[in-house]
């Protein structure tokens, strides 16, 4: 028992810092904003929405709350301590935080020298409007209230399995799907793989010259996205590492072309081709940099440890400490474009074929990967990191050099995004991004590159379509994640039972298109 | 000089002070056991010979050649491997996937097939099974493919981690048959146990673990007939 109460408060202790994390990056007011839209919550605070706050405290104890009440499901009296413990600690070091916060805000210190995102609104608002004891006895409450929520909730849910009948149906209709004569004849010839990819490619090339500016610049969106989600496949994906900063090196992309093509603030003007390359080099090279101390850590840790970092340098970019660098909060303007022959290619369609480019040599570069002795590395330490060592992995260096791959296609596509914007600000690297990227790759599916295109076009495609619903896109898909999670775990296009092609006399006994469902369902 | 020789070297984790000074050698071409209880430490004891933790103090050398510091994945290409506690397979790949992970250390693809042939000979049953998933494997298929899996490194000295854990007796039998063979043609042995009955029976020298601490060391054979062995370990009163 002292086990268990040790391990609750110990994971209340990770909760409650990341917590005051979130507060400190400003990142619970975005959250809260997110969320008060979502659920039309009211507000008394106009910095940010305190209602949603409430909310974002609310979920953020019953996630901690079930973890807690992990680590004893079967006994009812073993889930309300647990939880209890866990909501006591949680609330009592974000209670403590905020009431800090407060008293120094209200003995007129500014804090806001040393941290940007706590000037007095933010504070007020973290005190959800109220007064400093009022406000963080009612954090402290939330948290410890809903901690116990939701480890009753995950005691109680857990005998039932409200995904098993949803994940049946599904199996039911891709049975009937497969068993489709034109399936089955597709399937009788492999070789026809070719023939799709090349009907696909030429139609990809094509598509620009039918689409209207509107629409490229909506297809190099979601192009640029896929660019960043095969980077962080490659990082994710295929070597198993969370990386939740990924942002870092977009921006990092972004504004070494803007600073380095832009007139202002810095005033060297080179000229585009090579400051991509520049801009490549060096977003890998802080993924390198980024890398060295971090990968080291195990799951958890690097998440956290990434997500800080993602922060980090939004902060700079945004701090007036680094304005005269880097532009502060109004960022980089008139950002130079690229031009081929004294032919100037800044127009949505040539951005568009540049993409298109990237694109391709993106998936040459990951296949290559993929098949060689890397990926086989790869693979070996996402099954087991111990046993790679064991067979003679240098895992280090392998992680390293998956996240300085994942970093050089997410500089490309800060590089892509900046020019084809002609500016770069604090508002285009936030967290969402990041999230963004995660997402596409968990609704595609992880470790797949048809994955990573069909999940940009759904997360960053779709909306344009259904642009009209605005408001309503990012219920319709949060839905989209959790119905996705449950009947389908591994993606829409999800990578071929992860498995490699390394023998010819190996691959041919593997049955062909065998899906993970059955493990992990 | 000993192939493998491990003096005095103190392990832990954080505060746990899991190894208290242990002292072994290993000669080439023997099969040496390490015997002891749950918690005896001797996971830990084949985790720090194989660069996976490094001790606090103490040295280990291979061939004569210092290697306490050396990182794990350089030791496979010095000539030794694990096979780890709990088999380690690679669930989600095939038997011939994982046999292939355990040839990674070797840059010369041309003996892959030799190799392959060689541990199918010593394990039929994996040669049936070759492009099965391994997660679906029965317990002693699994085990198989551990040791095979270590094989494929043309390793000179193999750490063996319970290979009997979870195993039916029968099972165990063979799985130590297959140890003795393995060992008969050319590779070293390190075999780490709770079942000190096979071991024992197998080995031509042991060593008894307690809390950290060898508190026994001879030939086997008189372990067997050990008092304090045969009470502890052996469940003869
Ligand atoms: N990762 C770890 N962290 C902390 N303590 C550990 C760890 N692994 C093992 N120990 C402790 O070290 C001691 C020896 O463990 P181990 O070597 O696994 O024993 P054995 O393999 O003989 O069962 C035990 O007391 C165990 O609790
Ligand atoms: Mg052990």
């Amino acid at each position: 028992m002292r086990d268990q109460l040790k391990a609750s408060a110990r994971s209340g202790l990770i909760f409650g810092v990341v917590i005051i994390f979130l507060m400190l990056f400003g990142l619970t007011k975005t959250l809260s904003d997110i969320l008060g839209e979502l659920f039309n919550l009211q507000s008394i605070t106009r910095t940010g929405n305190s209602g949603g706050l409430m909310l974002l405290f609310a979920l953020l104890a019953w996630w901690a709350g079930s973890r807690a009440a992990k680590e004893d499901k079967e006994n009812w009296k073993a889930v309300l301590r647990n939880g209890a413990v866990s909501g006591l600690v949680i609330g009592s070091i974000t209670a403590l935080f905020t009431f800090l916060v407060g008293s120094l805000d209200g003995a007129d210190i500014e804090m806001r020298t040393y941290l940007a995102q706590l000037d007095r609104p933010s504070v007020q608002f973290l005190l959800y409007g109220r007064s400093i004891i009022a406000g963080a006895l009612m954090t402290f409450f939330i948290f410890l209230i809903f901690n116990l929520v939701g480890a009753l909730a995950s005691y109680i849910l857990e005998t039932r399995h409200a995904g098993g009948y949803l994940q049946k149906k599904y199996l039911q209709i891709k049975d009937r799907i497969s068993g489709t004569s034109i399936v089955v004849r597709y399937k009788e010839h492999p070789q026809s793989k070719w023939i799709g990819y090349g009907i696909l490619l030429a139609g990809t090339l094509l598509m620009p010259q039918f689409l209207g500016k509107y629409w490229n610049y909506a297809m190099g969106t979601v192009g640029i996205y896929v660019i960043m989600g095969l980077g962080l496949n490659i990082v994710v994906g295929l070597a198993g590492l969370l990386d939740l900063g990924y942002v870092a090196f977009f921006a990092i992309g972004a504004y070494t072309v803007g600073l380095l093509t832009a007139p202002a603030p810095i005033p060297i003007q080179w000229s585009f081709w090579p400051v991509l390359v520049i801009s490549i080099l060096l977003a890998a090279f802080a993924g390198i940099l980024l890398g060295i101390p971090v990968l080291r850590m195990r799951g958890d840790y690097l998440a956290i440890v990434t997500l800080g970092f993602g922060e980090i340098i939004r902060v700079l970019i945004r701090s007036d400490m680094m304005s005269p660098y880097l532009g502060g909060p109004q960022g980089v303007r008139d950002i130079g474009g690229p031009s081929l022959f004294g032919i100037s290619l800044s127009n949505e369609r040539a951005y568009l074929y540049l993409i298109i480019l990237g694109i391709l040599l993106a998936i040459l570069l990951t296949n290559f990967l993929q098949k060689s002795r890397v990926g086989r590395a790869w693979m070996a330490m996402r099954e087991d990191e111990t046993v790679a060592q064991a067979m003679g992995i240098n895992t280090l260096y392998y992680k390293l050099m998956a996240f300085a791959t994942g970093a050089a296609f997410a500089g490309f596509g800060g590089v892509l995004f900046a020019a084809r914007n002609q500016y770069t600000g604090p508002a285009d690297h936030t967290l969402m991004v990041s999230i963004n990227v995660l997402s596409l790759l968990i609704v595609g599916g992880m470790g797949s590159i048809p994955g990573v295109m069909i999940g940009a076009f759904v997360l960053k495609g779709l909306p344009e379509v259904l642009r009209e619903l605005d408001i309503y896109r990012l219920l319709v898909f949060g839905a989209l994640l959790v119905i996705m999670m449950i009947i389908r775990p591994e993606g829409i296009w999800p990578a071929p039972r992860r498995r490699m092609e390394l023998h010819e006399s190996g691959l041919e006994e593997i049955p062909p298109d065998e899906s993970l469902i059955g493990e992990e369902g | 000089m000993a192939m493998l020789e491990v003096k005095d070297i103190h392990t832990y984790y954080g505060n746990i002070h899991a190894l208290k000074g242990i002292s072994l050698t290993v000669e080439e071409n023997e099969i040496v056991t390490l015997i002891g209880g749950n918690g005896a430490g001797k996971t830990t004891t084949l985790r720090t010979i194989s660069g996976l933790i490094h001790p606090r103090s103490g040295e280990v050398f291979f061939e004569g050649e210092k290697i306490t510091e050396t990182p794990a994945h350089e030791l496979v290409y010095k000539g030794i491997t694990m096979v780890p506690e709990g088999r380690g397979i690679f669930a989600r790949l095939t038997v011939f996937e994982n046999l292939d992970m355990g040839a990674y250390s070797q840059p010369d693809r041309s003996n892959f097939n030799d190799d392959l042939e060689r541990v199918f000979q010593l394990f039929p049953r994996l040669k049936e099974r070759r492009s099965q998933v391994a997660g679906t494997l029965s317990g002693g298929e699994q085990q198989m493919l551990a040791t095979a899996r270590a094989l494929m490194a043309r390793p000179r000295l193999m750490l063996m981690d319970e290979p009997s854990m979870g195993l039916a007796p029968i099972l165990v039998e063979s799985v130590f048959e297959t140890i003795v063979e393995i060992n008969k043609s050319g590779t070293t042995i390190l075999l780490v146990e709770q079942n000190a009955m096979v071991a024992l029976s197998v080995a031509d020298r042991g060593y008894v673990l307690q809390t950290g601490e060898i508190v026994l060391r001879d030939t086997a054979e008189n372990l067997r007939q050990n008092e304090m062995v045969q009470k502890a370990y052996l469940g003869i009163e």
